[in-house]
């Protein structure tokens, strides 16, 4: 037996089960879900009739709870199921769910709290006031550790194929740290402007967003960072030395896969050398993309963020021989040669001069080497690729563009902005068209002979297959034929060092990237075909982090577990159903300069103001609450964030359960005549106890409002409470009281104010009780006997009561008001009832637990050896609670005792 | 016209994004959350939860006693102002 009791749930009722038993000398395991243990009492202002501190009487218990040897404190932990054994002990599975932050080393400082930048309502302050998605319970915490809220990963960083945290940089955005936004990007990949403008931007399509009036605009916010980082820093700011490894890594190809990797080889302190045939690095962001999208000196200043980490680049040196790589003293290679080649259309004329392949065309015009002045183009694709050639070669002068796709419009796979884009300029589409053979004259094209085509009937796979109509073919004049139809990888070079798939892609495994040859790795689209630079840039980070543990003699398998650390991704299902409302939030359009035939390459896309980025950033949800924008980490000076933590399950055995997971309040939404939630100065008791507390949420009692210190405050009795129409016909035993308490205490803290109680019947029934009453009546609060029928709003605030004026003949009577407070009643806390998976635990008929013998074994319920402790099983003052919980304590006690006996 | 009140979550999830106009508003001298409010343009009832949310995390703090009618002064704390 791991443990003599479990006691389930620390508010006032279970601290004070596990205090004495542990004084008695049992081993009490005290579970609490929330953060700290105190439960309800620990957030109250005072205690009546003493009007003692709630916090003065609370925290000393919290303390011995804490500290008790014979107590276990496991916060933060749900008990998911208990099983009875054969021997009368018990079975408990425990959920520890990860707080995120190692309390060995977390000292409370706040530092996360106030570096974090999520704001989410606050539930120890019942939502008056914000809390941060990493903070502490409140003030008087027991344990005083941080945590991190965590729901998962937010759709966006999860889509990420680069890894990298786009909630955490749009939440950046939103709280003006810009500089702070572009170096999280920085931690995951070294394009943060090539992407900025060119990611295809899988967040954005993931966005939770989007199912409301359209999507954060996630990527156009990465390139306002990059922008204004890249501003600030036209060099890449110092870094700390990183000690070297020793090791050496080629790179070979020096486009976005493999800059990515040697970015993230650099960092780990290995020599990294790229070989790169062109002679220029950037791959694919320098020759396929135009200037117009990605302007060259944005890439030239994301590669340097990989030279500056010490990053040779041996430009123009094509490199194929992989053994003679490793005679050289690299201890790792990494192929990142991506799709150089394009494909042939195996048409008639395509080897004749002014027959090209698009990736040809760019490079050529990027080397400067090619002028359209007047000329006629035909474009032969539906890809990306083709729209960039054809909205380039409109660039160039081209007198008619056309692209020409054999399938429509509809199935055409270059993005929909991007086809618009041609089309405003001046670029001539041909859908269900293809050519079937190029004309020439003297080896130089003249002709085009093209075909109409039309769509098959859908095959199995549901697709269309475009066939030719006969009799359709047409010639017309082109200066320029440049085909768009596919890219390949050139990896023949490689001989048959490599295994390679009939695609001419290389195998690897697909976790770690490693070849066929161990030492070799490979990755982006010479393993993928042609894919998008976030993925390319992912999988550079990926072979970065299999290449370093290879290159350190760890075991590769197994471990992705630790490259891919991420929380589940949250459902979009569950982040809207988090709010009641949506304000409508337009997305911020997409800004272009587009005209006919332009003639530079000058950017299109215009960048977001300031004012712009910080309002789209605004428009986002704290999917995952926690954004993963690692302030946390940068501030926390014990380093105790550890973003990595996964949740634990625990079984243990114990002899008995005490169950004290106390009760819940009355919802006082569940009255709408009182207006709670649509009118701010309606409150209930918990928020006006809060108000009164030391540890308020704001400066004094004020009214949500407006922040006015009210000067005529009505309760409300009965609340949800001794009212059939919302199901609950008991009294909750304390809102007499506890409103008496409140009044008292608002004469003392705002000695000018009424306080007005209306009520249906005074129940002071305890010791002092009656007394307190009446010292409530003597310090001037007034009672008014009537119960509310409806509340009203007025437009500055004050709140119309109509009720029932019972001492005045029982007439309709109305009263304004400038806060109101609504003494809501109890429910039961459903949590505990399906906890015992082979037994029933009875309940009453209003949901309580049932204490199956009441008058003579307080607090025993029906499962032998389960016993209920403080207002579980009904509602109760803290007295009482108390001596309920001592009552359950001794039968716990008694129960281990009893079971002993029987072994 | 009648107000209508957004969703507490998504007010308060604002906080960052209003933080410095409040701070700016602050630094012409302390201002009662309803003279914030019309500064900034926005309903009363958000500014509190933004205001006090700020206090809380210690950025502007209240100063002296409140206006004849009933309203706390704030100022930008000196954390708020660094």
């Amino acid at each position: 037996m791991n443990y003599d009791i479990l006691v389930i749930g620390s508010g006032i009722g279970g601290m004070e089960a596990a205090l004495k038993l542990g004084d008695m000398g049992y081993r009490v395991l005290l579970v609490e879900k929330e953060p700290s243990i105190g439960g309800k009492m620990i957030l109250l202002s005072k205690v009546f009739p003493t009007l003692d501190c709630a916090s003065c009487i609370s925290t000393p218990k919290m303390a011995a709870a804490a500290h008790h040897p014979n107590v276990q404190v496991m916060v933060y932990t749900e008990v998911k199921e208990i099983k009875k054994n054969g021997s009368g002990t018990f079975q408990a599975r425990l959920r520890k769910k990860p707080t995120f932050v190692d309390p060995a080393l977390c000292t409370g400082c706040q530092q996360c709290e106030t570096a974090c930048t999520v704001a989410v309502p606050d539930q120890f302050n019942f939502g008056l006031v914000a809390r941060r998605a990493a903070y502490i319970a409140f003030p008087q915490a027991v344990p005083k550790k941080a945590v991190i809220e965590r729901a998962g990963t937010s759709p966006c960083s999860f889509a990420c194929p680069a890894g990298i945290r786009a909630h955490g940089y749009v939440s950046l955005v939103r709280s003006g740290k810009y500089e702070e936004a572009c170096r999280l990007i920085l931690e995951s990949a070294p394009f943060p402007g090539s992407l900025g403008r060119a990611c295809y931007a899988r967040c954005e399509q993931e966005c939770t967003r989007a199912g409301l009036e359209g999507p954060v605009a996630i990527r156009q916010i990465k390139r306002f960072v990059a922008d204004y980082y890249y501003g600030a820093h036209p060099e890449p700011e110092d870094a700390p030395p990183i000690a070297p490894s020793g090791k050496k890594v080629a790179v070979i190809g020096a486009g976005p896969a493999g800059l990515s990797a040697a970015f993230h080889l650099a960092k780990k302190g290995h020599a990294v050398e790229v070989f790169e045939a062109a002679p220029l690095p950037g791959g694919m962001l320098r020759y396929a993309i135009p200037a117009y999208r990605i302007p060259r000196e944005v890439l030239d200043r994301d590669i340097k963020n990989v030279t500056t980490l010490g990053v040779k680049i041996n430009q123009g040196k094509r490199v194929t021989d992989l053994a003679g790589l490793k005679d050289k003293g690299f201890d790792a290679v990494f192929i990142a040669t991506g799709t150089p080649r394009g494909r042939k259309m195996k048409v008639e004329g395509e080897d004749l001069a002014g027959v090209v392949n698009a990736l040809d065309f760019l490079r050529d015009v990027n080397a400067g080497r090619v002028s359209l002045q007047g000329k006629t183009v035909l474009v032969v694709g539906g890809g990306n690729v083709a729209i960039d050639a054809a909205r380039t070669a409109m660039r160039l002068g081209a007198a008619r563009v056309t692209v020409q796709y054999r399938r429509s419009r509809a199935q055409m796979p270059a993005h929909d902005w991007e086809i618009e884009a041609a089309g405003r300029e001046g670029v001539v589409f041909e859908y269900l068209a293809a050519p079937v053979r190029f004309l020439g004259e003297n080896g130089k094209l003249a002709e085009v002979e093209s075909v109409q085509m039309e769509l098959s009937e859908p095959a199995a796979d549901g697709r269309r297959i475009p066939v030719s109509v006969v009799g359709t073919e047409r010639k017309r004049p082109a200066d320029l034929v440049v085909i768009a139809v596919g890219l390949e990888p050139e990896t023949e070079y490689f001989g048959d060092q490599l295994a390679v798939n009939a695609d001419k892609t290389i195998q690897v495994n697909p976790a770690t990237l490693q070849t066929s040859i161990p030492f070799v790795f490979a990755g982006g689209d010479v393993v993928t075909g042609p894919s998008s630079i976030a993925r390319a840039v992912g999988h550079g980070r990926r072979a970065a982090f299999f290449i370093d543990r290879y290159l350190r003699g760890e075991d590769l398998a197994g471990a992705e577990v630790e490259f891919d650390c991420r929380l589940p991704v949250v459902s979009k299902e569950e982040v809207l159903k988090r709010q009641e409302s949506y304000r409508d939030l337009p997305p911020v359009s997409k800004k272009e300069i587009l005209r006919e035939k332009p003639g530079d390459f000058t950017e299109v896309e215009l960048p977001l103001t300031e004012e712009e980025a910080r309002s789209s950033a605004g428009r986002c949800l704290d999917c995952g609450v926690c954004a993963e924008c690692r302030q946390c980490v940068a501030t926390c000076p014990a380093g105790a964030i550890n973003l990595a933590a996964k949740e634990a399950e625990k079984e243990v055995e114990v002899g008995s359960v005490i169950i004290s997971t106390g009760l819940r309040l009355f919802p006082a939404g569940g009255k709408p005549q009182y207006g709670y939630g649509r009118f701010k100065n309606v409150l209930d008791a918990m928020q006006m106890d809060r108000l009164l507390a030391p540890t308020r949420p704001y400066n004094t009692v004020l009214r949500p409002s407006d922040g006015k210190i009210p000067n005529n405050i009505a309760y409300v009795l009965c609340t949800g409470s001794r009212d059939a129409t919302v199901g609950n016909p008991l009294c909750s035993r304390v809102c007499c009281m506890y409103s008496l308490k409140q009044a008292q205490l608002l004469t003392g803290v705002l000695p000018l104010a009424d306080v007005t109680v209306y009520y249906i019947d005074i129940r002071a029934f305890g010791k002092g009780y009656e007394e307190f009453y009446e010292q409530a009546k003597g310090m001037g609060v007034y009672f008014v006997k009537g119960r509310i029928s409806w509340i009203e709003e007025k437009e500055d605030g004050n709140l119309l009561l109509t009720y029932e004026d019972i001492e005045n003949g029982g007439k309709l009577s109305r009263a304004e008001h400038d806060l109101v407070v609504l003494s809501v009643g109890f429910l039961p806390a459903p949590e505990v009832r399906g906890l015992f998976s082979a037994e029933e635990l009875a309940v009453d008929e209003f949901g309580y637990i049932r204490e199956v013998e009441e008058d003579v074994n307080p607090g025993k319920t029906s499962i032998a050896g389960v016993f209920a402790a403080g207002s579980v099983s009904g509602a109760r003052d803290i007295p009482d609670s108390i001596l309920h919980a001592g009552a359950a304590a001794a039968q716990a006690a008694a129960y281990v005792e009893r079971i002993r006996g029987k072994k | 016209m009648k107000k209508v009140s957004r969703d507490r979550r998504e007010v308060i999830r604002e906080e960052m994004l209003r933080r410095e106009k409040i701070l700016a508003a602050l630094r012409e001298g302390p201002r009662t959350v309803p003279e914030v409010a019309a500064a900034l343009g926005f309903p009363a009832g958000e500014v509190m939860f933004w205001m006090m949310g700020m206090r809380k995390y210690g950025h502007l703090e209240e100063t002296g006693e409140p206006t004849e009618e009933g309203y706390y002064r704030y100022q930008a704390s000196v954390k708020g102002e660094s």
